[in-house]
Formats: structure tokens, C-alpha cells, sequence
């Protein structure tokens, strides 16, 4: 009965150990890991996405080093090298207080990551609606995007500014409302380095926000499997000052 | 009372006892070739060429034709023919359709015992899985470099439909199509299915579903992915007609197995088999099977709805008419969702019977295990919005579907409770099934803490549609399911043929399988954070190295499995002899002979105990 004892706790001191390594590591990696692995941001959805992936990644890390801790020590120590069918092992059937505090701790972990998550995407579009509110439309064809830009008095005489098959140009730092439809099929607007992505639907309108604060050319990419020429439908964001793009804008030739 | 069955009074069935006595798989193929051009030709002559969806109408009315000259020339509805005219089966027609005495014959027939039917289960998920994996190899070659053209892009993208199409049927029946068919019976004490002909019908409407997706491809493939969203759905070509008709023909199959198999646990238990003393692989195979009852009929509804679209002139999914391309997705991930764990339970079922037999311990937490499974279950149904949350359907939608999502980690935590609590102090026996559960292991906690980013909103904005998706339900599909699926058959070979899997092949390929899934989806996993979007056929150099390094671990995942076919295939009749109970098990299917007599039980068994008493001195087993 005591050197059972012993055993089992001698295992639960590996194990405990194991699993602080290993938790240790998965934490390093998380931490490091993650933003060298995904793209630069250009606007705080994107930096808060990130910043999600740092928070659930280390949440995560303690859960799968447990899996792996306990894996690798019966690999190493519970391992039969006899010959033939093992002997029985102990008839363990269940546990309650262990299979309570199993349930519990994943409960609160998944608790926890509900509460970051909801609260995220509550503030999510808190900076958005104000009145420097710029509206850009958005419409995906088979393949390419075109963009509308709103009139500007004093540029534009009321006449929105249409641009086909080219880039998509943004002020920095104002706030922006895609309002995204498509001509044909669908197709799914996502501009890479500022974590936003709705699909482009015919007849349909959808919307989405961003405010991009960060100067420099960031990508967009179709998501949504569009016929032959998918993996082409892809184009630039220019995000420029506000007196960069007043300018672009007002150089752009107006189409009826 | 008792049914024991008289063996010897039953002579061979000679030939010349009707027609229908020599019904085969080739009179089936003919039969469903003739259909097929008779359904044709009467749909050009009836219909209007001019007509819209013309081309539809015709390639639906001739896959139906297929089909019903499939079953016809295979068999299936002979004896309710007979029943029609007032014939009743004779007891020798039984014994036929039972396969007795017919030797590898009774292999390519419409055969009634579970257990050929679970061998022919076998057979026809190898096909599916090794022409899907080669629509994989296809599509891993196109991707090996940026702007590579291994193929042109229209057959890509049909290759994209069709090997996801593939692959899901192949492990929607890889657990439960072999083993709940050949194993459930027997181990509920059971000398066959319920319904015994509907077991039949479900193989054969299977094999019927498979040259209907195949032929897609053949008559100018689809373009939209095997989620089939509408409107690209509608513009494809009669390719996506025969796709369609090929998954209508599919969920008749899986919702009379799944009835099968729910009424066999229910209502063919033996004297003792309580519900409480089911093993584990039988409560995992019935919830699946429930699942599934819930789940198919949207898959049925949502590809006949489309072909109505396209072939009548319904504008259930097109906006412009009134309709919603939403919808499709709805009615699509309301079967796609719950599909998920149709696939996974069996496989984890089998994983926990696999686990309780080498490491000799008892399945820790049984009822806890239960419930763990039957939560998964519950919430699938509730989480299938969380596929559409960049849609731009129904944003309020999103914080509810985002709870129920992430609250599905905490029965997905029970399952990994109850494998290590098994694990724990066991005298832990590496044969070859144990691999694959420690390779399982392994890769569902990467598949599923991967799930858990993209359930979060603002994170699946970034990530959905990217081959960080991709990666994630490959470790659950390969890593998880396909590990579970190969455990099972490593464990269960010896029931089905009397020898052991050969254990040094088996090994080499869990290990190319392993390092091959490993490398192939982590480097994928890479090119989705780096914000590669899926189903590209070419792409940024950017993503150059992390594919070339996908495609060689695909490679190797394809040496894996062929190294495994050999074994398989070199086992079969030159393995190492195994006997009746090679493993020390104490559930039903190994406490009978090897190979598994007709009707499976001299007398049936009466239960005392659960299978689960390793470690316990009892005298009864």
C-alpha cells in the first residue's frame, strides 16, 4: 500500500514538474511567437486580434502541456516491456473530486476566454459612427474590387469618386465604413494587416469598420472561393495622411 | 425462448432459386449504366431543350436513373418485391441473402450479415479515402510553389470540391460504416442488425453515391468548394448536378444507418446487456448515429433546394429573386457542424476501447464519458452560425453563437479526462493501436485549442477563410479522426481475419503518417497566420516556403497510407495468426470464434457485468 503511495505521488511530482517546463515553454512561444508569425497592424482591430491570440494561446498553454505531461510520463514510466498480455492494471473507475476540479477549471478558462471575447467584440465599434465618418463602397466582381468614395463639397461637387480595378486608398486614422456588395458571386473582403472581413454578397449589402492608423501599403485578399480566378482577385490599400488622400482624392476623375 | 439457428439443416443455396440469385456487383453496374441511358434518353425527348436548366434536368433525371438501376441490378429490392406479390422469403432465401456458405462471393453481392457488410464498409472507405487523397496530392502539387500550374484552375477548384466532398463521406463511414456495422452487433449480444436488408441498402447506396461525385469531375467539375455556397453554386456547370445528386443519394444511405444502428442498440441488447453495461465504443457509435439523424436531412434539403434552383426555375437562394444565398449557408452548416462530431464520437469511442484494453484499466469515469459525449452532441447543434460569422448574417447572432462555440471545449475536456484517467498507472501495452491513440492525443489538443481562436469573433475575423481554418480542421479530420479510424481497424483486424495488422509496416506508417500530418498542417498553420487565404491555387511568394514544406509532408502522409494499404492487403491472408481474443479484451466481439460464425453466438450471452473489470478479482466473465 505505501510503495503504491509513493509511486503515485512520484508521479504527480514529475508530472507537476513536466507540466511547468512544458507550460513554461508554450507560454515563451506564445508570447514570441505569435506576432512574428502574424502580419504587421495597421489599425487596433488588428493589434486587438493579436493581442487575443497572445492572451488565448498562453491560456491555452497550461491545458496542453498537462495533456502532454501526463502522455510523456506513461510513455517513459507505464510503458509494459513483458512479454504477452499485460497484467491487469489498478481498477480505477473514477474520481470524483478530480473530475470536478477537471470540469470546473475548464469552465472557468472557457468563462474567461468568453468574457475577454465579448467584451472585445462589445468595444469593438466603439470608436466608429462619429461624425468624421467616412463611407466607402465596396463592390467585388469576378475578379476584381472597385471602391466609391464619397463627395466631398469641395472637391467633388456632390459626385461620388469611383475607382474600378485599382487600389483602395484611406486616410489614416478615420474612422472608415465599408459598405460591400458584389456584382455576381460571393466574394470575401479582407484587408490582411487590419484584421476586418465581410463577405461581398450580390443584392446584398454588408457592412464593416475600421480605422486604420498606420501609415503604408497593406493587402486585400479575396476569402471566398470565387470561380477561376480566386487566387488573383487581391489588391493593395494605400493608407495615407489626411491631406495625402484630400489630394488623391481630388485629382481622381469623376465618373457618372 | 430461444432462436438459435439450425446450421445444419440449411444446404447450400444452389443457383437457379431465381434471378435474383445471381445478382452481383456487375449486374449492378449494368443495370445502373442502362438506367442511366434510359433515363437520359427519355429526359431528351420529353423535355425542352430550350427550356432553363434544361442540361440540369437531364443530368438529375439521369443520376436518378443511375441510381435506381444500381439498387435494382444489385438486388436490394427483391425480396420487398417479393413481398409486394405475395411471395414470403423462404428460410433458404434468408440463408442466401445471409451470404451463408457463399465464400468472397457473398464480398460483392447484396449481402445481409453485419459483418460482411462491415468488411465491405472497409473496402469502400479505402476507395473513398485513397481517391480523395489523391485529389489531395493533386492539390498539394499545385500549391508546391507559387504560381505553379500542376493543374489548370478550373480543375483545381474541382479538385478542392471534390476531395473535401471525398473525404468527409470517407470519414463520416470510416469508424461507424466497418466497425458499427461488424462489432456493434456482436457486442451487444446480437446475432445481427435490426434490419438486417436496410444495413445492405445503406453499403449499396453508398457505393451507388461514389461515381456520381467522381463523374462530376468528369463532365466539367464545380467551382465552389465542397460547401457548395450559392450563388457560385448555381453558376457552376452540370458537374455541381451530379455532386448534388451524389450527396442525396449519400444521406438516404447514412439516415438508414443510422436508424440501423440506434434500433439495434435499443432493441437487441442480450439478457443482461443494460444500458449501463454497453461499452463504450456502442454509446459513442449511437450517439453519432443519432447525430447524424439530426444533421443529414439538411444536407438532403439544402442540395435539393439548390438543384430545384437550378433546374426549376426556385429562387431559394438567389437574391436577386427574392431569395438568400444565407440560407444556403444556414441549411448548410446545420448539417455541417453537428457532421463533425458524427465523425469524431465513433472515433473516439473506438480510441476509448482501444485505450481501456492496453492500458488494462478500467474506462476511467464511464458515465462521465457518456455525458461528456452526449454534451458534444447537444451543443453542435447550436454552434453552426459560428461558420458565418463574416458573413454579415445576422451580427446580433454572433455573441450568443460565440458562447455556445466555446462552451463545446468543456465536454472536449472530459473526453481528454477520461483517456488520460484511463492512461493513469496503467501497464500500458504499445502494440500498434496504442500509436495511433497517443498520435491522436496529440493532435486533437492542437486541433482543438486551434478551434477555440477561431470561435472568438474578432480573432475570426482575421483568421476565417484562411488556411489557418484549414490547418485546424485537418488536425481534427487527419490527426483525429483518420488516427482513430486506422486505431480502430489495427484493433479489430484480428476479428475480421484471424491475424495480427503486420506490426512492423503498421508502424513505419503511423510514423510517416504522424510526422507527415504534423509537418504538412503546422507549416499550414503558418500560412494562414501569415494571412494566406484558402483555396488558392496560386499564391504570394511570401507563403513560398511554409507550402513547399505543406507539400512534402502531404507526401509523406501519402507514403504513410500506402505503406499501410500493403500491410493491410499482405495481412489479410499471410499475418501472423492471431486467435479469437489476441488482445485480452473482455467486451462480446472477442469472446467469440475467429472467423465470427454466422449469426455470431452458439447461445447468447447473458451479462453480469460491464467489460470494463480489469484489475478486479472476479470469477464471472
Amino acid at each position: 500500500m505505501t510503495s503504491e503511495k509513493t509511486t503515485t505521488s512520484r508521479a504527480i511530482v514529475t508530472i507537476g514538474i513536466l507540466w511547468v517546463l512544458l507550460t513554461a515553454a508554450g507560454v515563451l512561444v506564445s508570447i514570441y511567437a505569435t506576432p512574428w508569425l502574424m502580419p504587421e497592424s495597421a489599425s487596433n482591430t488588428m493589434h486587438m486580434g493579436i493581442l487575443t491570440m497572445i492572451i488565448f494561446s498562453v491560456a491555452a498553454a497550461p491545458v496542453a502541456a498537462l495533456v502532454y505531461a501526463v502522455v510523456l510520463y506513461a510513455l517513459a514510466k507505464w510503458r509494459y516491456t513483458g512479454e504477452g498480455i499485460p497484467p491487469d492494471g489498478p481498477s480505477l473507475r473514477a474520481n470524483s473530486p478530480l473530475t470536478m476540479v477537471w470540469i470546473i477549471g475548464s469552465t472557468a478558462l472557457t468563462l474567461f476566454l468568453l468574457v475577454w471575447g465579448l467584451s472585445l467584440l462589445a468595444s469593438d465599434n466603439s470608436g466608429q459612427g462619429g461624425a468624421n465618418e467616412m463611407t466607402v463602397n465596396v463592390t467585388g466582381q469576378q475578379w476584381l474590387w472597385s471602391f466609391q468614395y464619397p463627395s466631398t463639397a469641395s472637391t467633388q461637387n456632390g459626385t461620388p469618386v469611383s475607382v474600378s480595378n485599382e487600389d483602395l486608398y484611406l486616410p489614416v486614422n478615420t474612422p472608415i465604413k465599408f459598405n460591400v456588395t458584389s456584382k455576381d458571386v460571393d466574394h470575401g473582403f479582407w484587408i490582411v494587416q487590419m484584421g476586418i472581413k465581410i463577405n461581398a454578397i450580390p443584392d446584398t449589402i454588408t457592412t464593416t469598420e475600421v480605422t486604420p492608423n498606420k501609415l503604408g501599403d497593406y493587402d486585400i485578399r479575396c476569402t471566398e472561393i470565387c470561380g477561376l480566378n480566386h487566387s488573383y482577385m487581391t489588391t493593395k490599400v494605400h493608407v495615407l495622411t489626411e491631406k495625402a488622400f484630400s489630394n488623391w482624392l481630388a485629382a481622381q476623375p469623376k465618373h457618372f | 425462448m430461444t432462436s438459435t439457428i439450425e446450421h445444419s439443416t440449411v444446404s447450400a443455396p444452389a443457383l437457379g432459386g431465381g434471378i435474383y440469385r445471381r445478382l452481383n456487383f456487375g449486374t449492378a453496374l449494368i443495370a445502373g449504366v442502362v438506367f442511366a441511358v434510359i433515363a437520359w434518353w427519355i429526359a431528351h425527348s420529353l423535355l425542352d431543350s430550350d427550356g432553363r436548366g434544361f442540361s440540369d434536368q437531364v443530368m438529375v433525371i439521369t443520376a436518378v436513373g443511375w441510381v435506381v438501376g444500381f439498387e435494382l441490378g444489385i438486388g436490394a429490392f427483391t425480396s420487398i418485391g417479393k413481398w409486394f406479390t405475395g411471395r414470403d422469403q423462404t428460410h433458404a432465401d434468408e440463408m442466401y441473402l445471409a451470404g451463408k456458405d457463399a465464400g468472397q462471393a457473398r464480398y460483392w453481392r447484396f449481402t445481409t450479415d453485419h459483418k460482411v457488410v462491415g468488411v465491405q464498409y472497409i473496402v469502400v472507405t479505402m476507395i473513398l479515402l485513397g481517391a480523395g487523397g489523391l485529389l489531395a496530392m493533386g492539390i498539394r502539387t499545385n500549391l508546391l510553389s507559387p504560381g505553379n500550374h500542376f493543374v489548370n484552375q478550373q480543375i483545381y477548384n474541382s479538385f478542392l470540391s471534390v476531395h473535401g466532398m471525398l473525404m468527409i463521406l470517407a470519414l463520416i463511414v470510416a469508424v461507424a460504416g466497418p466497425w458499427a456495422n461488424f462489432v456493434v452487433p456482436i457486442m451487444v449480444g446480437a446475432r445481427d442488425m435490426a434490419f438486417p436488408r436496410l444495413n445492405a441498402l445503406s453499403l449499396w447506396t453508398l457505393v451507388a453515391a461514389i461515381p456520381l461525385l467522381l463523374g462530376s469531375l468528369a463532365v466539367g467539375g464545380n467551382d465552389m468548394g465542397w460547401v457548395t455556397q450559392a450563388p457560385i453554386s448555381n453558376q457552376s456547370g452540370v458537374g455541381f448536378d451530379l455532386f448534388a445528386m451524389a450527396i442525396i443519394t449519400f444521406t438516404v444511405s447514412t439516415t438508414v444507418a443510422g436508424v440501423n444502428t440506434i434500433c439495434t442498440v435499443l432493441t437487441m441488447r442480450t439478457k443482461g446487456m443494460t444500458l449501463e453495461r454497453l461499452p463504450i465504443f456502442v454509446w459513442a457509435s449511437s450517439i453519432a448515429a443519432a447525430l447524424g439523424l439530426y444533421a443529414f436531412p439538411f444536407f438532403l434539403v439544402v442540395m435539393s433546394l439548390n438543384i430545384s434552383d437550378r433546374m426549376n426555375g426556385t429562387s431559394f437562394f438567389i437574391a436577386s429573386e427574392g431569395g438568400t444565398g444565407w440560407l444556403q449557408e444556414n441549411l448548410f452548416w446545420l448539417m455541417g457542424h453537428p457532421e463533425v462530431y458524427v465523425i469524431l464520437l465513433p472515433a473516439v469511442g473506438a480510441l476509448l476501447e482501444i485505450t481501456t484494453v492496453f492500458a488494462r484499466k478500467p474506462l476511467f469515469s464511464y458515465r462521465t464519458s457518456i455525458a461528456g459525449m452526449a454534451g458534444l452532441a447537444g451543443l453542435s447543434v447550436l454552434v453552426w452560425a459560428h461558420h458565418m460569422f463574416t458573413t454579415g448574417w445576422a451580427p446580433a447572432l454572433g455573441g450568443p453563437f460565440m458562447v455556445t462555440t466555446e462552451m463545446i471545449s468543456i465536454p472536449t475536456g472530459i473526453i481528454f479526462l477520461v483517456l488520460l484517467g484511463t492512461l493513469w498507472r496503467g501497464n500500458i501495452w504499445m502494440r500498434l493501436p496504442m500509436y495511433w491513440v497517443f498520435g491522436f492525443i496529440s493532435n486533437f489538443i492542437v486541433g482543438g485549442i486551434t478551434g477555440i481562436y477561431l470561435s472568438d469573433i474578432p480573432v475570426d475575423n482575421q483568421m476565417h477563410g484562411t488556411m489557418f481554418v484549414v490547418a485546424h480542421f485537418h488536425y481534427v479530420f487527419v490527426g483525429s479522426v483518420l488516427f482513430g479510424a486506422i486505431g480502430a481497424l489495427c484493433f479489430w483486424y484480428p476479428k475480421v481475419t484471424g491475424r495480427f495488422l503486420d506490426e512492423r509496416m503498421g508502424k513505419i506508417s503511423f510514423w510517416l503518417v504522424f510526422i507527415g500530418t504534423n509537418v504538412t498542417f503546422l507549416a499550414m498553420f503558418v500560412s494562414g497566420l501569415r494571412g494566406m487565404p484558402r483555396r488558392y491555387s496560386s499564391y504570394s511568394s511570401i507563403f513560398e516556403h511554409t507550402n513547399a514544406v505543406s507539400t512534402i509532408g502531404a507526401y509523406v502522409i501519402m507514403a504513410g497510407m500506402l505503406v499501410l494499404l500493403g500491410a493491410v492487403i499482405s495481412s489479410w491472408n499471410k499475418g501472423e495468426p492471431s486467435g479469437p481474443n489476441p488482445w485480452g479484451s473482455k467486451t462480446l466481439e472477442w469472446l467469440v470464434p475467429t472467423p465470427v460464425p454466422l449469426e455470431n453466438f452458439e447461445v447468447l450471452p447473458v451479462i453480469t457485468e460491464d467489460p470494463y473489470t480489469y484489475g478486479e478479482a472476479r470469477t464471472n466473465s
